[in-house]
C-alpha cells in the first residue's frame, strides 16, 4: 500500500471543535439587525375548501409586522412538478398546507397572531389509500398540472420502468419461484437541528438567503425561477449555508416555509428568520413515503438467479418533491444487486391526501433492498441452500455491466459477505430456530457521484497565502459529516501541507463554483477529486515560483548572515538540484529537493517563497490560486432507465445476530455485524461514524420508526411517540471496513453516506426468520406484530395438529 | 405561550400564603411537566411560585421506613444505595424516567401531582403502600397514595395543598421488589406498560441463613423448586400496574392469589393471567390493549420473579443489578 500522510489516518475533525463547544452558529443562533420572525398557519383539513380567511385580528396584535395569505401574494406554482402554490389560495390537499403567514418582532407574538386568524373551510372527501386513489373514478387530488392542463389520474405522470430480457420466460424456466408483499412506512429524518431559513433583501431587492439546503446552486435556480414570476426577474441572489445539523434528504429540494420566508421579508423589507420547532419538523417536513412493493425472483436448480420482477407503490402524498424521483435508485438493487439477467421493475407515485413526501437516506434504496434481500432469503430457503451460500453464487464480479447498465469497477462483494459470515458465526448459528437467529442482506450504491442533473460537476478554488495558509472555496456543503476534515486531508496530501494549514469554506454561492449538491454520498468523491486536480496546479504554482525565488532567498540569508559573522563561510550548492519544478517536492508545507531532501539549505517554508513572490516591489508580483470543475464522466439514465450514472458502485453486507423474546415480541440485537466496501477510507474514524449512524437508523427503519399517519394526520409529531433510536440504545454495531481502492476515486475513495442504512432492516428481518421461522414484510418489525404472528402460527400448529 | 411572574418562596408558609394571594398562580417544582403543559398552552399561569428554594421538602430519611421529601430529585432517589436494595422497585422507576436532564430536575412530588397514568413513580408507591404527607390550610395530613390517586392528573388535593412528602412503611426482613417499565427504547419512554411487585417470604421455622441455599442457585426453576420443597410461603405482596387503567392500580385479585401460597411457575402464571383480567386498557397509538394486557400478564410474572431473586440477594452490594 501507498505510503501517505494524512489520507487514511484518524485525522481529528479540528473544524468541528465550535460545535462541541457551542460556538458554531446554526440557523437557531443566526440574528441579523432588526430580524423578525415568522410563523405558518398550517390547514385543519386533509382536503378541504377554503371559504374564506380573515387576519384583521391578527393584524393589529402589537409587534405584527405583516400577515400574509394566498391572496395577498402572486399566485404561482413551485415545486418539482410545479404542483403547488406558496400560500394555498382556494383548496387545501393535506394537513401541510400552508394557509396563512406573519412576521413579527418575537417568536411567541407571531404565534400569538397565528391564533388569531381565522380560516372557514367546508370539509371535501379526502382519500389516504394510495390504491384506492390508482382506481379509475377516484377522486382527483388535482384537477390542473403544472401546465394548466387537466389531470386524468392521481398516478403521476413519471415512468419508472426498467425491462430486461425476458422475465416471463425466466419464470418458466426457473426451478424455484417465491412472491413477496412488502411494505415500508413513513420515516421522518430527524435531523438534530430543526429546519430554518433566513431571508434578506438590500434596498434593491438583492436577496440574500441563509438556508440549510445541501444543493445551494438549486436552491438558487428555483428561488431565481420563482423571482422570475414574481417580478423579480435578474435580482441577484446569495444563498448561504449556516451550519447545517443534519439534512438526510430534507434539504433537498426548496421547501414551501423558504419561500414564505423571503416573501415576509419582501413584505416587510426586513429580514425575515422562520424556525420549525420539533412539532413543525414532523407535521410539515416531508417524509420518506411509504412504498408497497410486489417482488418475485427465481432462480435455477443450481441456485443461479434466472430473473427478478418488482412492482412498487409509492405514496407521494398531495405534492410532489423529489422523492418522486427514488424508484430511479429502487431501480439499482432491483436490477444490480447480484447478477440477475432477467429483470423488470415498475413504480408508480400516487396522490393522495397525505403529508408529501421526499427523500431520505438512501433515495428508495432502502424500501428496495428490503424487498429484494428479504426474497433473496425467502428464494434460498425454497431452493435448498444456505441463504449466505446463495449470496456468493450470485454477487457481483468486477468488470461486469449490469442490466440497468451500470458498469462495475471494483467490487469486494465476496469479502463483505466472508467477512460478515466469520464475524456474525454464521456457520454455527444460522438454522437453529430457537428464538435466536442470524441473517444477512447486501447492498449495491452509487459510491462516485450520481448524474441526477445535466452537470453532476462540482468546482473547487483553492489559494495559499503569504502565510503557507490555505483557504478553500469549495461550492458543495457540509451538513456534518466531517467533510472539512476529509477535503483537509486530500487537500495536505496533494500538496504536501498538513491539514491544520487548510481552512475549507462551504456553502456559499457567491464564493464556491457551482456544485450539484451534497447528495448521493458523492461529496468525498467528487470533491476529492476536483481537490486533488486544483492541488495539483496549486503545487505547481508554488514550484515554480520556488524554482525563481529559493536560490535569492538562499542568497540573501547568507548575505545577512555574513553581515553578522564575518567568518561565515557561504556553503557550496549545487543549484542544478532545484532549477526545475519537477526536482523539487513540499512535505509539511516545507519545500525540498527530491534528491537531496535533508539538505537543509534546501529545505524552505512554502509561506517564505509566497511572501517573498509576493513582496517583490517591482509590478511583477505572484499569488498562488487554482480552480478546476470537475464534472464525472458518467451517464443520464436514458429513457429505457439505463444508463451508468455514477464512476463506481459501493457494495457492502450486513449480517444480524437477533433474540426475539417470544412472550413480549421484543428483539434484541445482539450483533451487527456492517462490513462496506469504501474504495479506500480517507479517515477510518468519520467512515466508521457514517456506518454506526447509518446501521442505527436502519435499525430504528427495522424496528421501531414510523411516522403515523391517521387520514392524512401526524399523531406522533414529538421524540416521545416517535421512537427513533436514542443514544441508551447501544446496539452493538461493529463497522468493518473493506478497501480495495477505487481506480477513479480520490486516492481510492468511495462514498459511504447512504449505504450503512440499506441493508440493515433485511438482515435484521432475515435474523429473525432464523429465530422464529416467521418472515415479517411489514416495517417496522414491532413488538406487537412479532408477538402476533407468533400466535397466529402457534395457533396454525395446533388446528394443523388436531 | 405567555408572560408570566416567577416567586421562589423559601418555606411552605409562604407559599401557600402566596398561592392564596396572586392570581392565577400554580406550584412548579422541576418544571418537567409544567413547562411542558405552558407550552402545549394546555397551562397558561399568570404567576409560578417555584418550591425548588423550599429546604423543608428536601430529605430523605431512612430511619425506620423510609421518608421522601416531594422536592427530591429522581436522579438523588437513584442515588442512593439504601434505596436501591431496599426499595428496590422505587429505585427501578426513577432511575429509568425521561433522561439524565430529565430525572436531574424532575422531583418525586412532580410525578406523583402531575399524576399522569403512565408516571412511574406511582406504581413503586402503590406496592409500598406508601402515605402521601399533605400541608393543608388547617395544618398537616396523610392520605395513603390509593386514596391521592383520583384519575388521569388528578389527585385529591385542594387548592393550595403542598405535598409535603412520601412516607414507606418499614418492610419486612424477607422482602424484594422490583418494577419493570417496558418501553420500545431505553431512554425518553413513556411505559406501554408499568408493573410493580413485592412480596414478603415468612421464614419462620426456617434456620437464619437460609438464603444462602438459595444464592447458590442461578437457574430460576431450581429456585422456585427448592422453595416449594421447603414450603417457603409467600405472606404478603403487592402488585400494581401503571398505563392500564385511567390512573396506576392495584391488582388485588392477583395479590390475594398469592397470599399465602408457595411461589411456582404455574402459580405465576395464574396470578399474570388474574392481573390482565383486573387491567383495562385501551387502544392508543402508543400502544394495543390486546398486547398491553398480555404484557401485564408476562410482567406480572416477571416481576413476582425479580423481586423475588432480590430479596434472596438482598444483602449483596451489587443487588439488585443494573444495567
Ligand atoms: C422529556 C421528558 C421525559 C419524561 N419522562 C418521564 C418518565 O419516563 N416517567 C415519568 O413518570 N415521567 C416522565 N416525565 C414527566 C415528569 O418529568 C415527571 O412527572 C416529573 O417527576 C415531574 O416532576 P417536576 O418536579 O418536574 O414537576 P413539575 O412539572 O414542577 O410539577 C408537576 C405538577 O405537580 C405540581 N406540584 C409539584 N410539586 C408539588 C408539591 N410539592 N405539592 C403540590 N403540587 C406540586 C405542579 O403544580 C404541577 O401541577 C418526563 C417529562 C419530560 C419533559
Amino acid at each position: 500500500m501507498e505510503d501517505f500522510l494524512y489520507v487514511g489516518k484518524d485525522v481529528p475533525r479540528t473544524a468541528e471543535i465550535n460545535k462541541v463547544t457551542g460556538r458554531a452558529v446554526y440557523i437557531d443562533e443566526l440574528k441579523r439587525p432588526g430580524m423578525l420572525y415568522g410563523k405558518i398557519l398550517y390547514s385543519r383539513y386533509a382536503h378541504a375548501r377554503i371559504k374564506s380567511i380573515n387576519t384583521e385580528k391578527a393584524k393589529k396584535l402589537p409587534g405584527v409586522k405583516a400577515v400574509i395569505t394566498g391572496y395577498d401574494i402572486p399566485d404561482v406554482r413551485v415545486g418539482f412538478m410545479e404542483d403547488q402554490t406558496v400560500l394555498k389560495r382556494d383548496v387545501v390537499r393535506q394537513y401541510r398546507d400552508e394557509v396563512a403567514a406573519v412576521a413579527a418582532t418575537s417568536r411567541e407574538i407571531a404565534e400569538e397572531a397565528l391564533d388569531l386568524i381565522e380560516v372557514e373551510y367546508e370539509e371535501l372527501p379526502a382519500i389516504f389509500d394510495p390504491v384506492e386513489a390508482m382506481k379509475p373514478g377516484a377522486p382527483l387530488i388535482h384537477e390542473l398540472d403544472g401546465h394548466g392542463r387537466p389531470v386524468k389520474s392521481n398516478v403521476l405522470p413519471l415512468r419508472w420502468t426498467l425491462n430486461v430480457g425476458d422475465v416471463e420466460k425466466a419464470r418458466r424456466e426457473s426451478a424455484y419461484v417465491v412472491k413477496d408483499s412488502l411494505t415500508t412506512p413513513w420515516i421522518n429524518q430527524c435531523c438534530l437541528g430543526t429546519s430554518g431559513c433566513v431571508a434578506e433583501f438590500d434596498s434593491v431587492n438583492n436577496l440574500t438567503f441563509y438556508s440549510q439546503t445541501n444543493v445551494i446552486f438549486g436552491a438558487k435556480q428555483r428561488i431565481s425561477r420563482y423571482f422570475a414570476k414574481i417580478g423579480l426577474k435578474d435580482k441577484k441572489i446569495r444563498v448561504i449555508n449556516p451550519i447545517v445539523a443534519g439534512s438526510f434528504g430534507t434539504k433537498l429540494d426548496t421547501d414551501i416555509y423558504e419561500f414564505i420566508c423571503i416573501q415576509l421579508a419582501l413584505k416587510t423589507r426586513r429580514p425575515v428568520k422562520i424556525q420549525f420547532t420539533r412539532e413543525e419538523e414532523f407535521r410539515t417536513l416531508p417524509p420518506r413515503q411509504t412504498t408497497r412493493f410486489e417482488i418475485e425472483q427465481g432462480c435455477d436448480k443450481n441456485g443461479m438467479l434466472t430473473f427478478r420482477k418488482a412492482e412498487a407503490i409509492l405514496d407521494n402524498g398531495a405534492y410532489t418533491s423529489w422523492g418522486a424521483t427514488t424508484p430511479s435508485v429502487m431501480m439499482m438493487p432491483i436490477s444490480s444487486l447480484y447478477r440477475v439477467p432477467n429483470v423488470y421493475f415498475n413504480a408508480v407515485c400516487v396522490y393522495t391526501n397525505n403529508i408529501y413526501s421526499q427523500a431520505m437516506r438512501g433515495y428508495g434504496n432502502p424500501q428496495a433492498s428490503f424487498a429484494v434481500e428479504v426474497s433473496m432469503d425467502h428464494l434460498a430457503e425454497e431452493a435448498g441452500i444456505d441463504a449466505a451460500e446463495f449470496r456468493m453464487k450470485n454477487r457481483n464480479r468486477p468488470g461486469e455491466v449490469t442490466p440497468m447498465g451500470l458498469k462495475i469497477t471494483t467490487c469486494p462483494l465476496d469479502r463483505c459477505i466472508t467477512t460478515v459470515k466469520e464475524k456474525i458465526g454464521w456457520d454455527q448459528k444460522r438454522g437453529k430456530k430457537n428464538g435466536r437467529g442470524v441473517g444477512m442482506a447486501s447492498l449495491i450504491h452509487v459510491a462516485g457521484g450520481a448524474r441526477v442533473y445535466l452537470s453532476d460537476g462540482t468546482g473547487i478554488r483553492i489559494k495559499v497565502d503569504e502565510n503557507g495558509h490555505v483557504d478553500v472555496l469549495s461550492g458543495s456543503t457540509d451538513q456534518g459529516q466531517g467533510s472539512q476534515t476529509v477535503l483537509a486531508q486530500i487537500i495536505a496530501e496533494t500538496i504536501g501541507f498538513r491539514p491544520e494549514d487548510i481552512n475549507i469554506i462551504f456553502g456559499d454561492t457567491a464564493l464556491g463554483l457551482w456544485d450539484a449538491g451534497t447528495h448521493a454520498s458523492r461529496h468525498t468523491f467528487i470533491a476529492g477529486n476536483a481537490a486533488i486536480r486544483a492541488g495539483e496546479k496549486v503545487k505547481r504554482q508554488i514550484l515554480e515560483l520556488a524554482v525563481e525565488y529559493v536560490p535569492k532567498l538562499l542568497k540573501s540569508d547568507f548575505r545577512k548572515q555574513k553581515k553578522k559573522d564575518p567568518d561565515f563561510h557561504e556553503p557550496e550548492l549545487d543549484f542544478t538540484l532545484i532549477d526545475n519544478p519537477e526536482k523539487l517536492d513540499i512535505k509539511d508545507r516545507m519545500i525540498f529537493a527530491k534528491k537531496a531532501p535533508e539538505n537543509p539549505n534546501f529545505r524552505i517554508d512554502v509561506a517564505r517563497v509566497l511572501n517573498r513572490a509576493l513582496n517583490v516591489g517591482n509590478g511583477e508580483s505572484k499569488t498562488v490560486m487554482a480552480e478546476v470543475f470537475w464534472d464525472p464522466p458518467t451517464q443520464m439514465l436514458n429513457s429505457e432507465m439505463k444508463g451508468n450514472w455514477s464512476c463506481t458502485y459501493a457494495f457492502g453486507t450486513t449480517g444480524a445476530e437477533v433474540e426475539v423474546d417470544t412472550e413480549t415480541g421484543e428483539v434484541k440485537i445482539l450483533k451487527l455485524v456492517a462490513a462496506h466496501d469504501v474504495g479506500r477510507a480517507m479517515n477510518p474514524t468519520l467512515v466508521k461514524g457514517q456506518i454506526y449512524g447509518a446501521a442505527y437508523i436502519g435499525v430504528g427503519f427495522a424496528l421501531t420508526e414510523k411516522l403515523q399517519v391517521v387520514e392524512g394526520r401526524v399523531m406522533n409529531p414529538n421524540l416521545r411517540d416517535y421512537k427513533v433510536l436514542t443514544a441508551l440504545d447501544d446496539i452493538p454495531v461493529e463497522a468493518v471496513i473493506v478497501e480495495d481502492p477505487d481506480p477513479m476515486g480520490p486516492y481510492g475513495a468511495k462514498g459511504i453516506g447512504e449505504p450503512g442504512l440499506v441493508p440493515t432492516a433485511p438482515a435484521i428481518a432475515n435474523a429473525i426468520y432464523d429465530a422464529i421461522g416467521i418472515r415479517f414484510t411489514d416495517l417496522p418489525i414491532t413488538p406487537e406484530k412479532v408477538l402476533a404472528a407468533i400466535r397466529a402460527k402457534k395457533q396454525e400448529n395446533q388446528q394443523r395438529d388436531a | 405561550m405567555k408572560g408570566y411572574d416567577y416567586y421562589k418562596p423559601d418555606t411552605i408558609e409562604e407559599a401557600m400564603k402566596m398561592m392564596s394571594t396572586l392570581d392565577g398562580a400554580e406550584y412548579i417544582a422541576g418544571g418537567t411537566d409544567v413547562m411542558v403543559l405552558i407550552k402545549k398552552k394546555a397551562l397558561s399561569p399568570q404567576n409560578l411560585i417555584s418550591l425548588r428554594n423550599i429546604s423543608e421538602l428536601s430529605y430523605i430519611d431512612t430511619d425506620n421506613g423510609l421518608r421522601i421529601g416531594s422536592g427530591v430529585t429522581h436522579s438523588r432517589i437513584s442515588e442512593s444505595d439504601f434505596i436501591k436494595r431496599h426499595y428496590s422497585a422505587l429505585f427501578d422507576a426513577v432511575s429509568n424516567i425521561g433522561s439524565v436532564q430529565v430525572r436531574n430536575v424532575g422531583t418525586v412530588g412532580g410525578n406523583i401531582c402531575n399524576a399522569a397514568p403512565s408516571a412511574d413513580t406511582l406504581c413503586p408507591f402503590l406496592v409500598f403502600d406508601a402515605v402521601v404527607l399533605i400541608a393543608g390550610q388547617k395544618g398537616e395530613y396523610q392520605l395513603a397514595i390509593d386514596d391521592f390517586l383520583l384519575g388521569p392528573n388528578r389527585v385529591a388535593l385542594a387548592k393550595g395543598e403542598i405535598v409535603k412528602g412520601i412516607n414507606l412503611p418499614a418492610l419486612g426482613a424477607n422482602s424484594g421488589s422490583a418494577y419493570i417499565k417496558h418501553t420500545r427504547r431505553k431512554a425518553m419512554e413513556l411505559p406501554i406498560v408499568g408493573i410493580a411487585a413485592r412480596i414478603d417470604i415468612d421464614a419462620k421455622g426456617h434456620p437464619n441463613d437460609w438464603k444462602e441455599a438459595f444464592r447458590r442457585i442461578d437457574d430460576i426453576s431450581d429456585m422456585l423448586r427448592l422453595l416449594e420443597k421447603e414450603r417457603f410461603v409467600c405472606n404478603d405482596a403487592r402488585i400494581a400496574m401503571g398505563v392500564v387503567a385511567p390512573r396506576p392500580i392495584r391488582a388485588k385479585k392477583a395479590e390475594s392469589a398469592l397470599q399465602g401460597k408457595v411461589i411456582s411457575e404455574g402459580l405465576l402464571d395464574e396470578i399474570g393471567r388474574i392481573a390482565a383480567s383486573e387491567s383495562q386498557p385501551r387502544d392508543t397509538l402508543r400502544g394495543e390493549a390486546w398486547y398491553r394486557r398480555e404484557m401485564v400478564h408476562v410482567l406480572t410474572k416477571r416481576a413476582v420473579l425479580m423481586a423475588l431473586e432480590r430479596m434472596i440477594h438482598a444483602d449483596s452490594s451489587n443487588n439488585p443489578k443494573t444495567s
